[in-house]
């Protein structure tokens, strides 16, 4: 797995920066329709997600989190980087059938806080499912002010 | 063609009594071989302890639970997956050696070789 650092510029909110972005246009509208056969009737097809997989974000005191699931991949068939203060998620996914071998390529980019220590960020894989924790900065954790009363 | 018509997926919530339990059925594939059929059924998320894989009466079961689930005290700020346990049910005729059922649990992704019963199997015939 590699994991790629850059550096950190201003990032907004915690959202799929193309969530809905491109899938629902007008000019699209075929492509939507293939998805949706497509993800009613699943199967591997790329067009099931679009060459997305599922993301979920969720975040506690210390570290926001980033989930992907991305089954049948390799590690070192994944790559994680921090650019523009955007997490860009690739990886690819090699199957065999026969003889013949094909690849699918899947990517999702996902903005991120402010708040990220981007040169902390690290990435686990495990059952299929990447992890990718952001560590916040210090300043941005909740802190507890003591006051006391006379 | 026989085996994919044979091999129809059986609606498992049917199976459920009163509450319905949230289900997730996986994506799959069946490939076919001269000696087996190949199944190929993602599991993102199930590690061995939380996979079963029964055969009983043409009925094959694969029944996955997540093992990994959200830390207690996380804040969800977007969902995309599901902690709802996998199933997937396949209904098969007798072409399939029950005993002879290899199961590879890799990276999320099940691989099942189900190998093909003796008659089953192609055959060539002598012209005498």
């Amino acid at each position: 797995m590699r994991l790629t650092k850059y550096t950190n510029p201003n990032a907004r909110t915690v959202v799929p920066a193309n969530l809905f972005g491109g899938r629902f246009d007008v000019a699209g509208i075929e492509n939507e329709i293939d998805w949706l056969f497509g993800a009613a009737l699943s199967g591997f097809a790329p067009s099931a997600l679009g060459g997305q997989f599922p993301v979920d974000l969720y975040e506690d005191k210390n570290n926001t989190y980033v989930r992907a699931e991305l089954p049948g991949v390799t590690r070192d068939a994944i790559s994680v980087e921090i650019v523009d203060g955007s997490l860009s998620i690739q990886a690819t996914r090699k199957e065999k059938s026969g003889e013949s071998e094909s690849a699918l390529s899947f990517n999702r980019l996902i903005s991120i806080p402010d708040e990220v220590q981007t040169d902390k960020v690290s990435a686990a894989y495990e059952n299929g499912i990447l992890t990718v924790t952001l560590p916040r900065t210090e300043k941005s954790k909740p802190k507890k002010i003591s006051v006391s009363v006379n | 063609m026989s085996f994919l018509n044979a091999l129809i997926p059986t609606f498992s919530n049917a199976r459920t009594e009163g509450e319905a339990v949230p289900i997730r059925r996986p994506q799959y594939q069946v490939n076919e071989t001269d000696a087996s059929y190949i199944l190929t059924v993602n599991l993102p998320g199930v590690a061995k302890a939380g996979l079963e894989v029964t055969d009983e009466g043409g009925e094959l079961r694969i029944s996955g639970k997540r093992a990994q689930t959200l830390p207690e005290d996380a804040v969800v700020l977007h969902r995309e997956s599901s902690d709802a346990p996998f199933e997937l049910v396949l209904t098969h005729d007798t072409t399939i050696d029950s005993d002879k059922i290899d199961a590879e649990l890799k990276d999320g992704v099940l691989h099942l070789t189900l190998a093909k019963a003796e008659s089953a199997k192609p055959r060539k015939i002598n012209i005498g």
